[in-house]
């Protein structure tokens, strides 16, 4: 990773330190399905667009998947579609 | 895959440099000795954290090169004249210094011997590093999956893990790939181009096979594999890939 070229995003997968902070689990291998075209795919398979902060959006169709907002003292998060989980508890 | 995975606070550590390997005139390997490495998945990453004297930070990811039982970690950074964190990592950095780093992350780009194959990993310049992962794990495990690796560089000093990739074809169930893009030396039977479909089609293995697939490299040469590997009948949920980003180096 690290490189000159200037297209404008990457993968989830890139992404992933920050999801890590947000969702306090290493979260790229979970499936999302996209609340807009139905498409399942590995949050780490999204796209992923950098600016103040990281818009994930749907491989198949681009609707927004996450928003965070990374401001000096905390991360602001709105999720979107379904986002399914398996933790272990405890 | 399974989405089964630890939760754990993601924090910064402090990693010491061990050792430093110049792999080309253009990258160099970072050693680093971790305390308290959580241990990691071939093909993950870790974010990396400079900070400057009045207190301006700047990250970048990378790739790690080493395998999960190789106790340290190492990572291959490509230097970037104009980049902000490679001409510091590939040029400043000595060993004795400390680095700070967060990881390992990234498990959708990641593969274990227990995944199974065949494996097909396909790497454009620096994007060998993950691969490479995969390989040593691969290696260290005493596996035999079939496994087909098409690694593309623009000259043959450019290529990275030269001398260990010939060790490692040697052994049972890999197939070292070479394509030289610019230039080549004389008598190099290797491919001579880009990566294109009928080259994926020759290196295979074919779709009906489901071969676990990834991808690394500069976004245009990712997004060129992974078009190809479409055409050719690949699930694209069997296809990983990781796009080098916009970051400045």
């Amino acid at each position: 990773m690290g490189s000159e070229d200037r297209a404008n995003w990457l993968d989830g997968n890139g992404v992933a330190g920050l999801l890590a902070e947000v969702f306090g689990a290493e979260v790229t291998a979970v499936v999302r399905g996209c609340g807009s075209c139905g498409a399942e795919a590995a949050v780490g398979a999204h796209r992923a667009y950098r600016g103040a902060g990281v818009v994930l959006r749907c491989p198949a169709c681009g609707d927004v998947a996450i928003l965070i907002a990374q401001l000096p003292d905390r991360n602001v998060v709105q999720v979107r579609g379904v986002w399914a989980f398996e933790l272990p508890r405890g | 895959m399974s989405a089964l995975l630890a939760p754990r606070r993601i924090a910064w550590r402090v990693g010491t440099v061990a050792e430093l390997v110049e792999e080309t005139a253009g990258a160099v390997t970072i050693v680093l000795d971790v305390p308290d490495w959580p241990g990691h998945v071939a093909g993950q990453h870790v974010d990396v954290r400079l900070t400057a004297p009045d207190g301006y930070q700047a990250q970048r990811s990378y790739s790690i090169a080493s395998g999960p039982e190789d106790g340290r970690i190492a990572l291959t950074v490509e230097r970037l004249d104009d980049g902000e964190v490679s001409p510091y990592l590939a040029g400043v950095l000595e060993s004795g210094d400390e680095l700070e780093l967060r990881g390992p992350i990234g498990s959708h780009f990641s593969w274990r011997v227990e995944d199974g194959g065949p494996l097909l990993l396909v790497g454009g310049g620096s994007g060998l590093v993950p691969l490479m992962s995969m390989l040593r794990h691969r290696a260290a495990r005493g596996s035999d999956v079939e496994t087909r690796l098409l690694v593309s560089a623009r000259r043959l000093e450019d290529l990275i893990y030269r001398a260990e990739l010939e060790t490692l074809a040697a052994g049972p169930g890999l197939a070292v790939h070479r394509t030289l893009t610019r230039e080549r030396p004389a008598g190099w039977d290797g491919h001579d181009r880009r990566v294109d479909r009928e080259m994926l089609e020759a290196v295979g293995p074919a779709p009906a096979e489901r071969p676990h697939v990834f991808v690394c490299g500069p976004t245009g040469f990712v997004e060129q594999v992974a078009d190809s590997l479409a055409e050719i009948g690949h699930a694209p949920d069997a296809i990983h890939a990781e796009r080098f980003g916009p970051t400045g180096g």
